[in-house]
């Protein structure tokens, strides 16, 4: 698939590559992904994910909705969705509280769907215009009930690109919301970037080009036919358990397989949607396991240790959810410390714990001021750990 | 026993899950005639039912139904008119999910007026949860979070539709079927938002703790509280103190409709931006 959208600007521009701020860059790829179909509600600092939506989908027909709140910006997406448009939202910690029971009926009701989270410090009102991570287990756990998540993690202006696409694709083969996570500063930071080569992403996870063969790909197997509405004859949707019909269905056994499978369809592909990157793979004592804007820093403390004598080893995550067990077991099984940089008080490290600490030791350095950890500041901790370590 | 409506209904599902008694049948039932009247597509019919008894209608007619959450009917609606045009959209919610939870989404989808059927079955209590107040309770009305009455005023939801922007309004009750078979027709056809109160009874929830106890004296109320608009114009409001106002009360064609405000937007943006480029 061309992307035409983002094709048409720089050939306005004249460039080869974009400088665009980071919400920008989401809408850029959402709307490179096919998105048609935008309803959401203003709140700092996502609004210019909405803003670009409100200026660029009427040029091609499709669909912007202001809401009256969060819970009815995700529930005209549904709506949407539910016709077989693309839709997506885009909000902060406050709105995301709001929409967390309509996520629930979407993950019951298999309505895919792209929610960007630009987080901000809370809790309540917080600091609007600070950037945190702290809202990285409401967007594994926000609604209520057992249910599986798919949540990714932008650290950079392409990655809101990009990463938006991978959301879009992800919510469509999967039928279910996807949340991508970013912060304050990764949608307010202007860069640079090239749409092809985003759109061309080389990892240690594998390769991905989401520049073909998205915009409808086909379904994992274990997803439920879908029922949509226009699509073929009057189809019923609920937020009750069902079963493939569509239908209520309390029958013990056939329920509980129903849910069964919500969670099997995410479980059992995630190699193709845990997402991440290995630098400096096997060479230090330490490895830096690190998601969103604290990844940047990783990767410049990385260079820094390596520097100063200190080979450090950096596991970037895109995707938070699933759990990348096997690359963190992996990780876990060659170093001596794990070391989690967070902008909140060990959330993800927590999850890491449960799983890597058979193996190794895993350190949270979690920061709440509301300012970013910088590359100085996880050196000093490496070199401590190492200390210690040398020490004992 | 075979009917002429049944081809709108997925009599698999039947028996249905109200109680004997109940209006929410009736008030189902003079939908299904209008439907057939209006010869609804069940391609591209979409019924959106929020949460509640009235709203479990959704799953008995075949039509594309959504079964959605508490309060937020219009809201996923409006996402469907949107993407949908072409379809025609109805909303059935209850005065827990439309006029509580549901108010903030039923005050702005009047005030855009977009071409969606909202009826609402007013039954004055919260039924399924087991008989609690609604914002439609009746000043002292008795219910399990009411037990020494309820002390809060109700709204009168046509009145707030009406002021809020809705271009349709209408009240019937489940007492009289015709009439409210009629004012759900023509709320359908009218282009814009279109609310119609449909005054229902619960006797097993509401009845059994505030008269007139029963379903036929319950209909009975609903009869002998009825006053037509035209003649309601030319009474006092002491006269109409607890009467309910039936048949169309407002209805506006000249106001624009925001599906089509949205495609007006669409073709000017787009002529605009194919000159610019």
């Amino acid at each position: 698939m061309e992307l035409w959208y983002t094709h048409l600007l720089r050939e306005k521009l004249d460039q080869d590559s974009l400088l665009v701020q980071g919400n920008r860059a989401s809408a850029l790829g959402a709307l490179d992904a096919g998105v048609r179909f935008f309803a959401g509600y203003p709140i700092t600092p996502s609004s210019e994910i909405m803003e670009t939506m409100a200026r660029e989908l009427p040029k091609v027909g499709g669909v912007f909705l202001q809401m009256e709140d969060e819970i009815a910006s995700i529930c005209a997406c549904i709506g949407g969705s539910l016709t077989g448009e693309i839709s997506m939202t885009a909000t902060s910690g406050p709105g995301f509280s709001l929409m967390q029971e309509a996520i629930g009926y979407a993950i019951m009701a298999e309505a895919p769907l792209v929610i960007v989270n630009v987080m901000r410090v809370g809790p309540s009102t917080g600091r609007p215009t600070a950037p945190s991570q702290g809202d990285v287990m409401q967007a594994r756990w926000g609604t209520h009930g057992d249910h599986p998540s798919i949540v990714l993690a932008a650290s950079n202006v392409a990655d809101m690109y990009r990463l938006t696409m991978a959301a879009v694709r992800f919510a469509q083969r999967f039928r279910t919301p996807v949340t991508l996570l970013a912060d304050e500063v990764v949608g307010h930071m202007r860069e640079s970037f090239s749409p092809e080569k985003a759109g061309r992403y080389r990892l240690s996870s594998g390769d991905f080009d989401f520049t073909e063969n998205y915009a409808h790909p086909d379904l994992v197997r274990e997803v439920h036919p879908p029922h949509q509405l226009g699509a073929f004859r009057h189809p019923h949707v609920t937020g009750l358990v069902h079963d493939e019909t569509g239908f209520p269905n309390n029958d013990p056994q056939k329920s509980a397989e129903f849910l069964r499978e919500l969670h099997d369809k995410v479980a059992h592909h995630r190699d193709e949607l845990c997402l991440y990157d290995v630098k400096n793979e096997g060479r230090g004592r330490v490895c830096i396991v690190a998601y969103g804007s604290c990844a940047r820093s990783a990767r410049a403390a990385m260079d820094l240790a390596q520097h100063e004598g200190l080979p450090v080893e950096v596991l970037h995550l895109y995707t938070l959810f699933p759990l990348p067990v096997e690359i963190l077991q992996r990780v876990a099984r060659r170093v001596e410390f794990i070391l989690i940089p967070e902008l909140n008080l060990g959330q993800y490290a927590r999850e890491v714990r449960k799983m890597a600490e058979q193996w190794t030791t895993v350190v949270s350095m979690g920061k709440i001021d509301g300012t970013l950890i910088t590359p100085r500041e996880l050196v000093d901790r490496v070199s401590d750990l190492v200390g210690k370590y040398e020490n004992v | 026993m075979t009917s002429a409506l049944d081809r709108f209904l997925h009599t698999d599902r039947l028996p249905h899950i109200w109680c004997a008694g109940c209006g929410a049948g009736m008030v189902t039932g003079a939908f299904l005639r209008a439907a057939a009247k209006l010869d609804l597509q069940k391609d591209t019919t979409a019924i959106v039912g929020g949460i509640g008894c009235s709203s479990r209608a959704a799953g008995y007619l075949d039509f594309g139904t959504v079964h959605a959450i508490h309060g937020r009917a219009l809201a996923f609606a409006t996402g469907i008119k949107m993407a949908r045009p072409d379809f025609t959209v109805i909303v059935f919610t209850g005065d827990g999910d439309g006029a509580a939870i549901g108010g903030n989404h039923l005050i702005h989808a009047c005030r855009r007026n977009i071409d969606i059927t909202c009826i609402l079955f007013n039954n004055s209590i919260y039924g399924m949860t087991g008989g609690q107040a609604s914002p439609m309770s009746q000043e002292d009305d008795v219910s399990v979070t009411a037990p020494y009455g309820q002390a809060e005023r109700s709204f009168d939801l046509c009145r707030l539709t009406e002021a809020a922007g809705a271009t349709y309004v209408a009240r019937g009750t489940a007492y009289a079927g015709r009439e409210l078979e009629r004012l759900i027709r023509d709320g359908v056809r009218h282009k814009g938002f279109s609310f119609i109160e449909a005054v229902s009874q619960c006797p097993t929830e509401y009845g059994k703790r505030n008269p007139p106890k029963g379903a036929i004296a319950m209909l009975e109320d609903q009869r002998d509280r009825s006053v037509g608009a035209k003649e309601a114009a030319h009474m006092t409001s002491a006269e109409l103190e607890g009467k309910l106002i039936t048949g169309l009360i407002y209805k506006d064609e000249s106001a624009p409709e925001f599906q089509e405000s949205y495609q007006r937007l669409l073709e000017r943006v787009q002529q605009d931006s194919d000159g610019g480029s």
